[in-house]
């Protein structure tokens, strides 16, 4: 069962990025054990950069090896390191003057203890055995630590390159979300009714967004799981990172009875497409009470549907008149 | 009293599924560099930049308006970013606008873009998660709703989505060159959010596109000839609020109606004489002719079924090939901004209107909620009777 007073979602996606004719070139370098540089403005910079940085004017996409040694000029020690730094153990973050070049950057280097480095430590660049075109493929130690490698160039350049980029986000939920989940577990729709209009909207946002008065638990009420298909589309599923769904599949806006606004994005996957219509009566049938969950749900998204509810059932009454619904359509 | 502005420097890329061939700093510099190129300026002339682009999770970059700073020439020079979904582009252009109205800046540049191949925006519109409808399943509901509620016939759809792709076939930038592309095509491509087909909707681009926005002396002193940008107005709701109409938008006809206002503008369709709306998914051409005056309630599909909407037409739109040929979406608003600024520049090339004074840029974001329109003209105080 879900913990609803701490959710932890992870969003994640492997982005790609093209590296261009001046950063492709670099990283092709470092995969190669090499550290490469371009002179703009009378002063080199490693990495190279696309443009003069004071006038915007396009750089020359001419390159010069610089290093492998460096000089620190300013360092802090990272004693706790995370699952996405360079080193799973205590290291360095130094910024670090490449010999040849005018212009420093910030590098790991891998000094075992924070006596071992401090400004003015002369370090060398090291590379790492598995390389892929990355600022991760190279790394710094003292130089005394340094050992000779020898490098095998690759054959491509790096045009593209991908980072699976991830944010865990961990938040309790509001009090009012916190309340709609509990209900949807219960088997139960929760929505609010805005003492200013009366209108009635599933879930409640605790606030009413036309009037601007918040909305507390004195002004919440359980609805109707019966309603009218106010909206739908049958939606080819996109198949990005991280997508489940493969086949197309009814998503619907259902106006419940006795509110004001449609529940959204209602999947419906046991009612023929060729007799789904606006207009349509509908029953909710729900998931067993074990069954129920609330993982997808948070402070923004309302989680899927399809966790809660098993099924929607034609009611078989009476269309309602789609002209009555055009407000309603989601 | 608000200062003249007009539009001196137009830049675009070409718009591609993928730029692997550039960075994203090398893609904005194009399309910067190349608005300056039209006005014979270099970044040292601009006096403050403003960026837009869609929400940072398209490519995972967060705030790109700090890295991008230098690669825009903004060292020591103000910037800032606009952030409304997929109207970005044309409120980043009213930002511009803005800042030249103020009279505080001499020659603003405005840059947007989007480099959709480095991320999935179905994907990000969907928070990441699985299930998502993304922009074409939200949609398509409305859509449906329109077709309903105005009896208009199916074909329309298809009707406009092979017009603005024929039209692109005269725009060298644009992503889509379908050079076999029929109603038969359109009709017959895959239902991929019921009723839009795959090629009533909006492709992935890359791309960005820059303008230089000047002053009255600033436009005077430019070797080319100005667009001035004679009214613009933006307004927004709530995506969802009980008794929302998403189809005939209450902030689309609001802002539409202080628009013409500004303009001195009575009968949008016989005084404007091109439009470049935002369609990323076919029928909304119909729906925003209606949504913002220019066609009677429930009659736009009549005015794009007559081919009042055609380059030729009465009221030609989307005379560039429209979102539905290229879609960088940050860009895309501040492309239709621009394209109507070529138009009565008259450096629209193969798809210039004839005689283009006074043409509409618009764009539209989130679910259908933000809007940002501009009217610019080849006169500085147009009349309209």
């Amino acid at each position: 069962m879900t913990d609803l007073s701490d959710l932890i979602h992870t969003i994640e996606y492997p982005y790609t990025r093209s590296t261009g004719p001046y950063l492709g070139p670099f990283l092709t370098g470092l995969r190669d054990g090499k550290l490469l540089a371009n002179t703009v403005g009378g002063r080199t910079y490693c990495p190279p950069i696309e443009y003069n940085p004071e006038s915007g004017e396009d750089a020359p996409a001419t390159f010069t090896e610089v290093g492998p040694g460096a000089m620190v000029l300013g360092c802090t020690w990272v004693t706790d390191p995370s699952s996405k730094h360079p080193f799973s153990h205590p290291f360095a973050f130094a910024m670090l003057l490449a010999d040849g070049a005018d212009v420093p950057f910030v590098h790991a280097v891998d000094a075992g203890s924070p006596d071992a480095i401090s400004a003015g430590t002369r370090v060398v660049a090291q590379y790492r055995d598995d390389r892929r075109g990355a600022i991760t493929d190279v790394y710094f130690v003292p130089e005394a630590a340094a050992v000779d490698q020898s490098i095998e160039p690759g054959d491509e350049p790096v045009l593209i390159t991908e980072h699976l980029i991830s944010l865990v986000v961990r938040e309790p939920l509001f009090p009012h979300r916190r309340r709609y989940a509990e209900g949807l577990l219960s088997g139960r729709l929760l929505g609010q009714r805005s003492p200013v209009s009366g209108k009635v909207v599933v879930p409640g946002r605790g606030y009413d967004n036309l009037n601007r008065v918040p909305l507390t638990e004195a002004d919440e009420l359980f609805v109707s799981d019966r309603g009218t298909v106010s909206s739908y589309t049958v939606l080819t599923p996109v198949q990005y990172y991280g997508q489940k769904e493969t086949e197309p599949y009814i998503r619907c806006s259902i106006l419940l009875d006795g509110t004001d606004s449609p529940i959204i994005g209602v999947d419906v996957r046991d009612i023929a497409l060729e007799s789904f219509r606006v207009g349509m009566r509908l029953q909710a049938v729900w998931r067993a009470p074990a069954e129920r969950k609330v993982d997808g749900l948070d402070n923004r998204f309302g989680g899927s549907w399809e966790d809660v509810i098993e099924r929607w059932e034609p009611t078989g009454e009476a269309d309602i008149d789609p002209d009555s619904l055009k407000d309603y359509t989601w | 009293m608000a200062k003249p502005c007009a539009v001196i420097g137009i830049g675009q890329t070409k718009y591609k599924s993928k730029r692997i061939d550039v960075s994203l700093e090398g893609l904005v510099r194009e399309a910067a560099l190349r608005a300056l190129a039209d006005c014979e300026l270099t970044f040292a002339d601009i006096d403050a930049i403003v960026v837009g682009k869609a929400p940072d999770a398209l490519e995972g970059v967060m705030m790109p308006e700090l890295s991008l700073a230098d690669a825009l020439g903004a060292v020591g020079k103000p910037i800032h970013r606009v952030h409304t979904a997929g109207s970005v582009g044309a409120s980043t252009a009213i930002s511009g606008a803005n800042l030249i109205e103020s009279g505080r800046y001499e020659r603003v540049l405005v840059v947007c873009y989007e480099k959709q191949s480095e991320g999935n925006a179905t994907w990000a519109l969907s928070g990441g998660r699985s299930g998502g409808q993304g922009a074409g399943g939200s949609f398509a509901p409305w859509i449906r709703t329109y077709i309903t509620r105005s009896g208009a016939p199916e074909h329309i759809g298809w009707k406009v989505a092979t017009k603005d792709r024929l039209n692109a076939l005269k725009n060298p930038y644009a992503h889509l060159h379908l050079k076999d592309i029929s109603i038969e095509k359109v009709r017959e491509s895959p239902m991929l959010w019921d009723p839009l087909h795959y090629l009533e909707s909006c492709p992935s681009s890359d791309g960005a596109a820059a303008i230089v926005l000047g002053s009255e002396a600033a436009a005077k002193k430019s070797p080319n000839k100005p667009a001035w940008v004679i009214a613009h107005a933006k307004r927004t709701e709530f995506g969802q609020f009980p008794g929302r109409d998403t189809v005939y938008v209450q902030a689309g006809v609001d802002c539409a109606t202080e628009l013409y206002k500004k303009a001195g503008i009575t009968n949008p369709r016989r005084q404007i004489d091109c439009a470049e709306i935002y369609v990323p998914f076919s029928w909304y051409e119909p729906m925003w002719l209606e949504g913002h005056l220019i066609a009677p309630f429930n009659e736009g599909w009549k005015m794009t079924d007559s081919g009042a909407t055609e380059l030729g037409g009465d009221f030609p739109v989307n005379m560039s090939g429209g979102v539905l040929s290229s879609n960088p979406i940050g860009a895309s608003g501040l492309i239709r901004c621009l394209e109507a600024a070529n138009q009565v520049r008259g450096t629209a090339g193969e798809y210039q209107v004839d005689g283009a004074k006074v043409a509409l840029g618009h764009a539209y974001g989130g679910a259908a909620q933000y809007f940002a329109m501009w009217i610019v003209s080849s006169e500085l105080n147009p009349t309209f009777n």
